[in-house]
């Protein structure tokens, strides 16, 4: 039998330009808008469930018991984890489908997320009440983040700008939820907070006082001003953990971009 | 009809799995362990000694309070390889999650809220008292997490919880320093979940605004490859422009307020409390008797712990050796009901324990052997003491005098295994 050659169907032409007539045609924008639709959910889902894992591994106790949030280490280590996990997303939606949402979604979805666990795990399972393990908000940030780069729409500026407002601003936006369990409280002659109480008076039999890894007494606390100098020593880091895993993203974005037109 | 289908290895596999599955569910077993023997013998005998514990009352209702009184001696012969009390430990409770919240614990009488450092050799006299908060049925025990090395767990016992007879729910009310009354089951939590709703607004009204966009991933796809990496920036509107300004200032607007509301409303807090306070240990009652321990064999065979040691009565009454304690496992000399034992409580052995010499007189020198013997070297996995790496034991030595008058006091050193 003789060989058919069947040319190659062809959706872009010799200067590898799509052809965008196509997106007139209501019948193909309808697959379209369909397949977005799998797409979001599909891509929230691994963000919802990816960011759950990361922030758990990462930042875990630090988010999961108020006698944990301090103000030296929780908002030192939070924006990190987030910001690395982030990071790896925003190079690839950008420059594919110049989508400014990632930060955002990250953010909402983990909020979400964390809830759920919090009043099913944390809640109904083990009896924690709510009011001591109900999970931080970081929305704001991510909104500000991808504002940002809407405004700049330079991965550049936004890497340095958006990072740094995410790690300033995560004690004031977290401030309103945290400030009910700073109040002082005198118990057995000695000083604590409401969180510290909650602590101790909620058993947990695995995770002794001495395990939280909070602000201790130092003599380098500038005078006590740790709110502010955190806030700066933060920013810093989330743009540095930020540009590393944008880079990162980058460069498997790229690499997966030309072993994929590779194989096709 | 069997047909290939039916027959296939992948199909039995698949209902074994499911039959499988089936069974577990069906036999729910009662969780009553605590890991206690998986751990090293020699570092069970060698890390603290717990006795004299005590769980009252054992029924209560919700709201109601149980104390756990007891005494425990961290040993001198804690491993030098082990991260020991001296640094850093915590007395907690051994409990299934919050089901009693904790409102007073100490340690010869100083408050425990903070962590702590505890003496080798010394003797601490504990009291914890928790509040029930939730009905069932609870194994409860005294814990000492050791940081670095672990938890130690001491003897627990089992509280039954009923319902609240008033039937109202549970509240834990407590008086802040700025004079406020808040129930700590529920504190700040109107304003927490609604902050949560405002900001949760706000990131779905942003998504709304990308994600309802006419075109999103193949056709934005398409046209950031045809306008280049130059021009896709065009792709960002005028009106997405503003509507990321938008964003960004209502963003930046609730920050600020939410910022100056809880200043506002709270306006003294301090940071969170940590650091370690002092306990002293007390002297251990060791009494007249000087023990000077020689050797001891472990007999696998015979389940049995064999003591060689001199003992000197520097008193003035006879003494009787009444039990050895180690690894929460009591042997001891004469029936156990002479002993105070809590029935099924404890893991003891009744007559257990033999002495070579039943008193020692007055200002008598003697050389004993002591053989703590039972089935419960086996059960609890002290037989393990053969494989350690480090062979060496360590009990508490328990005896009275005349009068009834009860010492103690740590033995220990190195064993030999007699296989045959």
């Amino acid at each position: 039998m003789a060989n058919i050659a069947l040319p190659a169907p062809r959706i872009t032409d010799a200067s590898g330009h799509y052809d965008l007539s196509i997106l007139d045609n209501p019948r193909a924008r309808s697959y379209y808008r369909r397949f977005d639709g799998i797409l979001i959910i599909v891509l929230f889902s691994f963000i919802a469930l990816g960011i759950s894992i990361h922030y758990a591994l990462t930042a875990g106790d630090w988010d999961y018991w108020i006698d944990w949030r301090d103000r030296r280490w929780w908002p030192l280590v939070t924006p990190l984890s987030l910001m690395i996990f982030i990071g790896g997303f925003v190079y690839p939606i950008w420059k594919a489908f110049r989508l400014p949402v990632i930060a955002t979604a990250v953010t909402t979805l983990l909020c979400l997320v964390s809830w759920v666990s919090r009043y099913f795990n944390f809640g109904q399972f083990t009896d924690f009440p709510l009011s001591f393990t109900f999970p931080s908000t970081y929305i704001g940030l991510g909104v500000i983040f991808d504002s940002v780069l809407i405004m700049t729409r330079s991965l550049l500026i936004s890497a340095i700008v958006g990072p740094f407002l995410f790690g300033a601003l995560i004690w004031p936006l977290n401030w309103p939820l945290f400030a009910a369990s700073k109040v002082p409280v005198e118990y057995s002659g000695t000083l604590v907070s409401v969180a510290d109480l909650m602590g101790y008076q909620y058993i947990r039999t695995t995770t002794p006082e001495y395990l939280r890894i909070i602000e201790e007494s130092t003599l380098r606390t500038f005078g006590g001003s740790v709110t502010p100098l955190t806030a700066v020593f933060s920013a810093f880091v989330a743009v540095i953990g930020y540009s590393l895993f944008l880079l990162l993203g980058a460069a498997l974005y790229n690499f997966a971009g030309r072993y994929a037109r590779r194989i096709i | 009809m069997n047909t290939a289908k039916s027959r296939s290895p992948a199909r039995y596999l698949g209902n074994a799995l499911v039959l499988g599955v089936l069974v577990l569910l069906a036999l729910p077993m009662e969780a009553v362990a605590h890991g206690e023997r998986a751990q090293l013998a020699s570092m069970r005998m060698r890390t603290l000694h717990w006795f004299d514990i005590e769980v009252s009352p054992v029924r209560v209702n919700v709201g109601d309070t149980v104390v756990i009184t007891g005494k425990f001696i961290p040993s001198e012969f804690w491993p030098e390889q082990l991260p020991s009390v001296t640094d850093t430990a915590f007395l907690n409770v051994g409990a299934p999650g919050p089901k009693f919240i904790r409102v007073h614990s100490e340690v010869n009488g100083v408050p425990m809220i903070r962590s702590t450092a505890f003496e080798p050799g010394k003797l601490y006299e504990f009291k914890s008292v928790v509040r029930a908060r939730v009905p069932g049925r609870y194994h409860i025990h005294p814990l000492l997490n050791v940081k670095d090395a672990g938890t130690l767990v001491g003897k627990g016992s089992w509280v039954e919880v009923e319902p609240s007879l008033t039937g109202e729910p549970f509240t834990n009310e407590i008086t802040t320093l700025t004079g406020e009354t808040v129930d700590l089951e529920n504190v700040g939590l109107k304003s927490v979940i609604g902050w949560h709703l405002v900001w949760i607004l706000v990131g779905v009204a942003f998504l709304a605004y990308w994600l309802a966009k006419p075109e999103l991933f193949i056709p934005r796809y398409m046209r950031v490859r045809n306008l280049g990496p130059e021009q896709a920036n065009t792709m960002i509107t005028r009106r997405d422009f503003l509507a990321g300004g938008i964003f960004f200032t209502i963003s930046m607007v609730l920050i600020l307020a939410g910022y100056l509301w809880a200043e506002h409303k709270y306006p003294v807090t301090i940071p969170l409390q940590t650091g370690k306070v002092g306990v002293p240990g007390r002297p251990v009652p060791s009494g007249p008797l000087v023990v000077e321990v020689e050797n001891a064999n472990y007999e696998l065979a015979g389940r049995s712990l064999t003591m060689r040691m001199k003992l000197a009565n520097e008193g003035d009454s006879p003494i009787e050796i009444r039990e050895f304690v180690t690894a929460n496992i009591r042997f001891i000399n004469g029936p156990a009901a002479a002993a105070g034992v809590v029935e099924n409580e404890e893991l003891v052995a009744g007559d257990s324990l033999h002495s070579s010499v039943s008193t020692i007189a007055p200002g008598q020198h003697v050389d004993v052997v002591l053989r703590a013997e039972d089935s419960l070297w086996e059960t609890q996995r002290m037989t393990g003491l053969i494989h350690d790496p480090d062979s060496r034991f360590a009990g508490l030595l328990v005896y009275r005098d005349a009068e009834g008058k009860r010492y103690y006091q740590e033995v220990g050193g190195s064993i030999l295994p007699k296989f045959f």
